[in-house]
């Protein structure tokens, strides 16, 4: 892997003329104690090579950063419209009343390397045979490399009768909605937690990112009724789409142990297809096609996710298997590189690739994106391998924490094997509220 | 490796996010030292231990204090690695209160040491 030892201090907090006076101090105090003086392999490589990276989120910025240094002379271009990047692995926080919204909303400019060219349109269209993107307003994008970094989409539209605008009324919540969509979410749970109820807990049938954060959701609302003491008026349902609740079977069996213990019902294959706000009232099919329809006083409603709609009407979309009917991205689930393609590379929740994704997944593979792209551009083959490593702080109850990890074959992985990864623990609850947004701004700058 | 690599960045993304906290601490630090040193002789060694006692009363608040910081409470500390993290956290709070007690204790010694 080429990496030059340039790096950049801009902080996404930090704007303003003291502000980077402090910078300054804060830069000089890291060079003495080595931080940012990581160790140079090589020289950056030499290219005047046009890279494209289509999405402005955790991965597309992380291979800005890592590109910008390791490459010396390459064009890079990011494509996103939007101006404020959020902490996503924030949500479930502020959907459960912990964080506020300011906690996961900063300015995406700073975060940018300088050079980097920044278009503020997202990519409508894919061409790769024609190695082109077409953006919204209709301008093409010519690239040599192609980094495909957009995410998915959350196709609330697929259930009948939602109406994301009418989260936080109604008893209706939904932590994957944006910042404000989290917020709504605590209004909604806050106002029920007060009364108690029917609570409706859904996952969908398909892929999903942070597969962890319905769990955490169910958790934390058996904890706010706890101390509210409406917990004994209460009943709350978890209805499964899929024939478990976490596609790690160590994990599963473990929450559906704590579930059982703690009072929270299952249903599995029971998939959430309409929903009429008004009346309370949701409604669910099982694979036999048998119909229910359930009344709630609140429910969590986790929307079926597909790839974004430039992705799945592209030729770069999985042609056959089971991810094509999502439309995901189709790369090597190693190398994290299009199978037809050479010359494109995925990063992100909009891979094809096994497993949910979280940040903790972008952490891993984003420098491992980088150094295979680099690879290609220098006219070899893509040498590293990803392992599917991804991890979430599984939230039990406010306060404590399962820190878990795991890879493709979904065996757990602990980066600390001297930690149980089924122990819950505060060091965990610690690690999700104060210790994980300062590494995914590490890896948003590209430096871990 | 890697993980004192990440440990070592989460820190300085700490320090960048509560740089008002981090600046303003620096500056007390900063200028205790100054008037401590331009004040010479002074005690330091004799007044160390009041800087240590400062140190661990400050320690002793933070393990106390720490968990419900954060939304928690002393008994989700159930592990031996949350009272081992929960120890550095305070240790470090406990060192920097120290730091901060070292100079001022032997500036105000000086008259008797003198």
């Amino acid at each position: 892997m080429t990496r030059n030892s340039r790096e950049h201090a801009d902080s996404a907090h930090l704007h303003g003329m003291d502000r980077r006076s402090f910078l300054r101090l804060t830069t000089a105090s890291a060079l003495l104690l080595g931080i940012n003086s990581r160790p140079a392999d090589a020289a950056a490589l030499k290219t005047a090579a046009h890279i494209v990276i289509a999405g402005g989120g955790l991965g597309g910025i992380a291979l800005a950063n890592r590109l910008s240094r390791e490459l010396d002379g390459a064009k890079i271009t990011i494509l996103d419209r939007r101006p404020e990047h959020y902490y996503q692995p924030g949500y479930t926080l502020i959907g459960t009343g912990v964080w506020p919204r300011s906690k996961v909303v900063d300015a995406v400019a700073p975060l940018l390397p300088a050079g980097v060219n920044w278009v503020q349109e997202m990519v409508a269209e894919f061409d790769p045979v024609a190695n082109s993107v077409t953006t919204d307003s209709g301008s093409k994008i010519r690239y040599d490399f192609l980094v495909v970094a957009t995410g998915l989409h959350l196709d609330y539209a697929a259930i009948e009768g939602m109406d994301t605008t009418a989260i936080g009324r109604e008893g209706l919540a939904s932590v994957y909605n944006g910042p404000d969509g989290a917020v709504a979410s605590w209004q909604a749970m806050a106002a029920f937690r007060d009364k108690g109820g029917e609570a409706i807990m859904t996952l969908p049938a398909t892929p999903m990112k942070c597969a962890g954060a319905p769990l955490k959701t169910t958790f934390m609302l058996r904890d706010r009724l706890l101390k509210a003491g409406t917990l004994g008026k209460s009943n709350i349902s978890f209805q499964s789409a899929q024939k478990n609740v976490f596609g790690v079977p160590r994990i599963n069996e473990e929450v559906l142990t704590r579930w059982q213990a703690l009072g929270i019902g299952v249903e599995f294959e029971h998939k959430l297809v309409g929903i009429d706000i008004g009346a309370h009232r949701a409604r669910f099919v099982t694979p036999a096609g048998e119909k229910l329809e359930r009344p709630y006083d609140f429910i969590h409603v986790v929307p079926p996710m597909r790839a974004t709609d430039a992705v799945k009407k592209s030729a770069l979309a999985w042609q056959t298997g089971p991810m094509a009917g999502g439309g995901w991205l189709e790369v090597d689930k190693e190398t994290l590189q299009h199978k037809r393609f050479p010359n494109v590379f995925g990063v992100g929740d909009i891979n094809g690739t096994p497993r949910g994704k979280t940040a903790a997944t972008v952490k891993k593979s984003a420098p491992l994106v980088a150094a295979n792209l680099i690879d290609v551009i220098a006219g070899r083959a893509p040498q590293l391998k990803f392992d599917g490593y991804t991890s979430c702080p599984l939230i039990v109850r406010e306060g404590s924490a399962l820190l878990i990890e795991f890879d493709y074959e979904g065996k757990l992985t602990p980066s600390l094997p001297m930690i149980d990864p089924l122990q819950e623990s505060w060091f965990a609850w610690l690690m999700k509220v104060q210790l994980l947004k300062p590494a995914y701004f590490a890896v948003l700058k590209g430096r871990v | 490796m890697y993980e004192i690599w990440l440990a070592a960045n989460i820190l300085l993304e700490l320090a960048l996010m509560n740089w008002p906290l981090v600046l303003a601490y620096a500056l007390v630090l900063a200028l205790l030292l100054i008037l401590a040193l331009r004040a010479r002789p002074l005690p330091w060694r004799r007044r160390l231990p009041v800087a240590l006692v400062a140190g661990a009363l400050v320690g002793i608040l933070s393990m106390l204090s720490v968990p419900g910081l954060i939304g928690a409470q002393l008994s989700d500390l159930a592990y031996w690695v949350d009272w081992a993290n929960l120890f550095a956290v305070s240790a470090g709070f406990g060192a920097a209160a120290a730091a901060l007690a070292w100079p001022l204790a032997a500036w105000q010694g000086r008259e008797r040491f003198e």
